[in-house]
């Protein structure tokens, strides 16, 4: 595999330079440029873009007949899907259902992604954690949400 | 101190079991009311918020709460608003923008006129025309010739796009039939910096931000957008007196989301009325350069006939100009 | 006045016995704010803004100044136990921080923190006692061209914050200013890589993104390999530092001490390069720049004066000239309205009471957090006993309700998920996340201040290399730049000698 000769980290990197660096820069493009007067919108990430994407070609090409040495890359999934979804699912719904139904279940669904927590010891910490922002976040701080949110009905 | 504690706890209480389903109007408000002011805390709209805030507090017998949702000058906590539960609990407390924001923005979520329920005028802060100490005209005759024969070498300063030192910038351009070169900030601290520093010529923006610079000679003064001289600065002639057609104040307003029951509004009215009259606010008002509406203005048909008024001037004038926020 | 009558009379106003209690309330709240991430000084000092209504003007203050200078020392806390940083400054103290926590070395980290942090905020106390009229002056020199040159400057020299590739880190750099564009621009009013969402139109939050390529990245690091085993079991060797440790941190504190005080003046933004300028020339003096990434004290003692130096000095356009340097100073300045005092030149000499007293309660607070601080720091360590996997579901709640409680914004928490994702497979590829923060606050500056420029120069460029301090300052980034490209140019010859032979 031509891949092999390759070092995936500067491959991969460098790949994301250039599709970040082309995205903004692209993007820039339907803005206005301007003027050296007046510069536009456009002007600056226009130019980061391109710099960003010439950076990531030169980054990808510098791992050219250097393959990988360190371990390989094992990501967790089950870790990546539940604290990901963890953050969305509290933006999505911190609003409608209300400050402790979402603490909870955020809790005990974070704290599922690891193997090592049973789902009693979810169960608990979830207990915990509730109790304890509730009283830091709420109580304390006085932070303006609603305890149950209107889509419980009440 | 004890029957504060019952109240908190039974607000407390109210708020955890939230049983705002049907609330008659005569026991509002039950729970305590956010105030959404659409700009960052600490400047002058969120001050003005805050001290209303705390007024009104104690006549409702409820807390009233300030939140800040900044952003998209000013819109995002609008438009918040506009699709808030029309209960009562949810006020917007908005400036001048309110008016500017419908011809500013081309694609606005909200409209200003149909998705709210005004409660009433609060104040109207006047703006200064001020330079940089060592800038070459004296009085504003001498400032009105002098933009109007150096037109684009001169620099013009404003808190960004909406705010109303840009608004003032285009009315004073209008009126002298030319174009400044216009510098945005990010927001009046930075442009007043500048201002001091002597990096830029000239800015127009509100008393409060102005009034301790002028004071102590920071900057230079040339005349006040209001009708009447200001209280903390006599000496400094109105824009009439100078013979400048140019009139402009930062009118700031609360409103409820449309559909509010009539009865809230009229409790949130005489509430407002009340906290108008009160002392610290006036004296708090005095310092800021300003004063209370009185209360026929602090009445939801003034605000009403304000807003359409202001919306249709500002149109004109910021088409002419042609500026726009997206 | 005299120096000496005012300072008495400032610290007559300070010690009176509610004064000191709203001090100890501030800087406790404070400490308990910045340790927390997300919620820092500006959503605490906006949310206790009514609570201060009923206290004299002194104490209200003196209470919220103690909230925005302890919350510097909290924020240290939590970005070296868990590698949380709530603020660009704590971005820096994480680096090296969290390392040192790694090895088991939290408790002179946090020693450090608080001992350099308590210098620093006294030298930059004295700075604002004494020298505070005419070091406002000067900083207003400092012109759009100024502070361009400046943020060029601080970002050519931080390419030392990375200790992988140099290339790596040039990309995270311009990574990390492009995002800082995302939002409206401020000059057009144009909406910028948005996607049509409103809520972005005011920009990325930077708590967000901190959080997310930071904390939640190293979450997902640590639940990859478990294997029956605990990620974080440290074995805490000690509490103190060692004389060695001593020897290390004092020529770091004070370079950082100054370069906090005097970067902290400038109402520009200049605060928000303290921490990274600070590291930058630690890693450039030191003999060892290797050990730099991997729990260096100097990382550590460096940046955390700056900070709090500039932190202190930040308040100098403040209180002589009545102009905010940042939001929380804005805050300070609706604070002293609400109080009904206008902030202004004449405060100095209408307010005397007022302005020494709160000179004087700083230095009081600082003291006050370092007893306060040093005996948690044995606290803060057994918090590092609780097990990683109760720990962590802990820092990614904390992590979500900090950011959403900031604006009510859940585009904020989003946000954390995205650079979440973003850092780890970046930080998995060989990246390093500090430049990309780095590019992220200083990116909209940069873009601001060049643009600013040419407007009032009328398109001509010239103008940064005919204005001294401008010229001074690009000049010092071209030499950073030979500097730092010198000795890999050196090495390549002797290679391509070596091949040749």
């Amino acid at each position: 595999m031509a891949v092999s000769y390759f070092s995936t980290k500067d491959l991969v990197s460098g790949g994301i330079f250039v599709v970040a660096g082309a995205y903004f820069a692209l993007e820039a493009l339907t803005y206005e440029v301007g003027t050296a007067f007046r510069m536009g919108p456009g002007f600056m990430p226009l130019f980061l873009g391109a710099v960003l994407t010439g950076l990531g070609i030169v980054v990808a090409a510098g791992g050219w007949k250097k393959p990988d040495t360190d371990e390989r890359f094992t990501p967790s999934w089950r870790g990546i899907g539940l604290i990901i979804g963890v953050v969305m699912f509290f933006g999505a719904t911190i609003r409608g259902l209300g400050f402790v139904p979402v603490v909870f279940v955020s809790s005990f669904a974070a704290a599922l992604s690891s193997r090592l927590n049973s789902p009693l010891f979810a169960v608990l910490l979830a207990i915990t954690l509730t109790v304890m922002c509730t009283l830091i976040f709420v109580i304390g701080l006085g932070m303006s949400v609603p305890w149950f949110g209107p889509w419980l009905g009440m | 101190m004890n029957k504060n504690t019952v109240t908190l706890a039974a607000s407390m209480l109210a708020a955890g079991l939230a049983f705002s389903g049907t609330v008659l109007a005569q026991d509002y408000p039950t729970k305590p009311i956010t105030v959404v002011v659409p700009f960052s805390a600490g400047g002058p709209t969120d001050t003005v918020a805050r001290l209303i805030a705390e007024v009104m507090s104690q006549d409702l017998g409820q807390q009233v709460v300030v939140q800040n949702v900044g952003g998209a000058g000013g819109t995002l906590g609008a438009g918040q608003v506009a699709t808030a539960q029309a209960d009562g609990y949810t006020l917007l407390l908005h400036h001048i923008g309110m008016s500017t924001a419908p011809t500013l923005y081309r694609s606005l979520p909200y409209d200003p006129t149909v998705d709210f329920a005004p409660i009433g005028l609060i104040t109207s802060v006047p703006m200064t025309l001020v330079a940089k100490k060592d800038f070459e005209p004296t009085t504003l005759a001498e400032l009105m010739d002098y933009i109007k024969a150096n037109g684009e070498n001169v620099t013009y300063a404003h808190a960004g796009i909406g705010s109303a030192s840009q608004l003032c910038g285009m009315l004073l351009m209008d009126a002298l039939d030319t174009q400044m070169t216009t510098v945005p900030y990010q927001g009046a601290g930075p442009a007043m910096t500048d201002i001091i520093g002597g990096q830029i010529d000239m800015i127009c923006d509100q008393s409060t931000n102005t009034t301790s610079q002028i004071q102590a000679g920071e900057v230079k003064a040339y005349a006040v957008t209001t009708a009447a001289r200001l209280g903390n600065l006599p000496d400094l002639p109105t824009t009439a007196e100078g013979g400048l057609d140019l009139q402009i104040g930062v009118w700031h307003g609360l409103y409820a989301p449309a559909g509010t029951d009539a009865a809230i509004i009229t409790k949130l009215e005489a509430a407002l009325q009340k906290a108008l009259t009160d002392e610290t606010v006036i004296s708090r008002f005095a310092e800021l350069g300003t004063v209370p509406v009185t209360a026929a203005e602090a009445t939801p048909a003034a605000l009403t006939e304000l807003l359409t008024s202001q919306i249709a001037l500002w149109k004109g004038v910021i088409e002419a100009a042609g500026v726009y926020a997206d | 006045m005299d120096m000496i009558a005012s300072l008495s009379l400032g610290f007559s106003v300070a010690l009176d016995p509610m004064n000191i209690l709203y001090c100890f309330i501030g800087v406790l709240l404070g400490t308990l704010v910045g340790v927390l991430p997300g919620i820092g000084p500006t959503a605490t000092i906006a949310m206790l803004l009514p609570i201060t209504f009923s206290l004299s003007p002194a104490g209200a203050l003196i209470m919220l100044a103690g909230i925005y200078y302890g919350a510097q020392y909290g924020g240290s806390t939590t970005a070296i136990l868990i590698n949380l940083p709530g603020e660009s400054s704590s971005a820096v103290t994480a680096i090296d921080g969290y390392e040192m926590a790694k090895k088991g070395r939290a408790g002179p980290a946090l020693a450090t923190a608080a001992l350099g942090s308590f210098f620093a905020g006294t030298v930059g106390t004295l700075l604002l006692a004494f020298f505070a009229p005419p070091l406002a002056r000067a900083a207003l020199n400092f012109g759009a061209p100024e502070y361009f040159a400046l943020i060029v400057l601080g970002l050519l020299m931080s390419i030392a914050l990375a200790h992988g590739s140099i290339l790596k880190a040039l990309g995270m750099i311009v990574l990390g200013l492009l995002l800082g564009m995302v939002g409206q621009d401020i000059y057009t009013g144009q909406p910028r890589f948005t996607m049509g969402v409103r809520e972005l139109y005011s920009g990325l939050n930077f708590v967000s993104v901190a959080v997310g390529v930071f904390g939640v990245a190293e979450i997902l690091r640590n639940l990859e390999n478990e294997k029956g085993r605990d990620v974080m079991v440290k074995a805490v060797k000690n509490l103190w530092l060692t004389k060695d440790d001593f020897k290390r941190i004092i020529a770091p504190v004070l370079r950082g001490t100054a370069l906090g005080s005097v970067l902290g003046i400038l109402p520009g933004g200049g605060h928000i390069l303290a921490s990274f300028a600070s590291y930058s020339a630690e890693k450039r003096l030191s003999k060892h720049p290797e050990e730099f990434g991997h729990g260096a004290i100097e990382g550590v003692a460096g940046p955390e004066s700056a900070n709090n130096a500039a932190a202190q000095t930040s308040f100098i356009p403040l209180m002589t000239l009545g102009i905010p340097a940042h939001p929380v100073m804005a805050l300070m300045v609706g604070a002293f309205i609400l109080q009904g005092i206008t902030p202004g030149p004449n405060v100095i000499n209408d307010q005397p009471a007022l302005f020494w007293g709160i000179i004087a309660s700083m230095w009081i607070g600082n003291v006050m957090l370092v007893l306060l601080n040093l005996p948690l720091i044995g606290l803060w360590v057994k918090l590092l006993s609780i097990p990683y996997r109760a720990l962590f579901p802990a820092i990614v709640l904390f992590a979500c309700i900090g950011c959403y409680s900031i604006n009510q914004n859940i585009y904020d928490v989003y946000a954390i998920a995205f650079f979440g994702v973003l850092g780890y497979v970046l930080m998995r590829f060989g990246c390093e996340p500090a430049p990309l923060l780095l590019g992220f606050v200083l990116g909209p500056l940069l873009e601001e201040h060049l643009r600013r420029a040419m407007i009032i120069s009328r398109g001509d460029a010239t103008v940064f290399i005919t204005r001294p301090i401008s010229a001074t300052l690009l000049g010092l980034a071209v030499l950073a730049v030979v500097i730092a490209v010198l000795p890999s140019i050196r090495r390549k010859r002797k290679e391509v000698f070596v091949e040749d032979d």
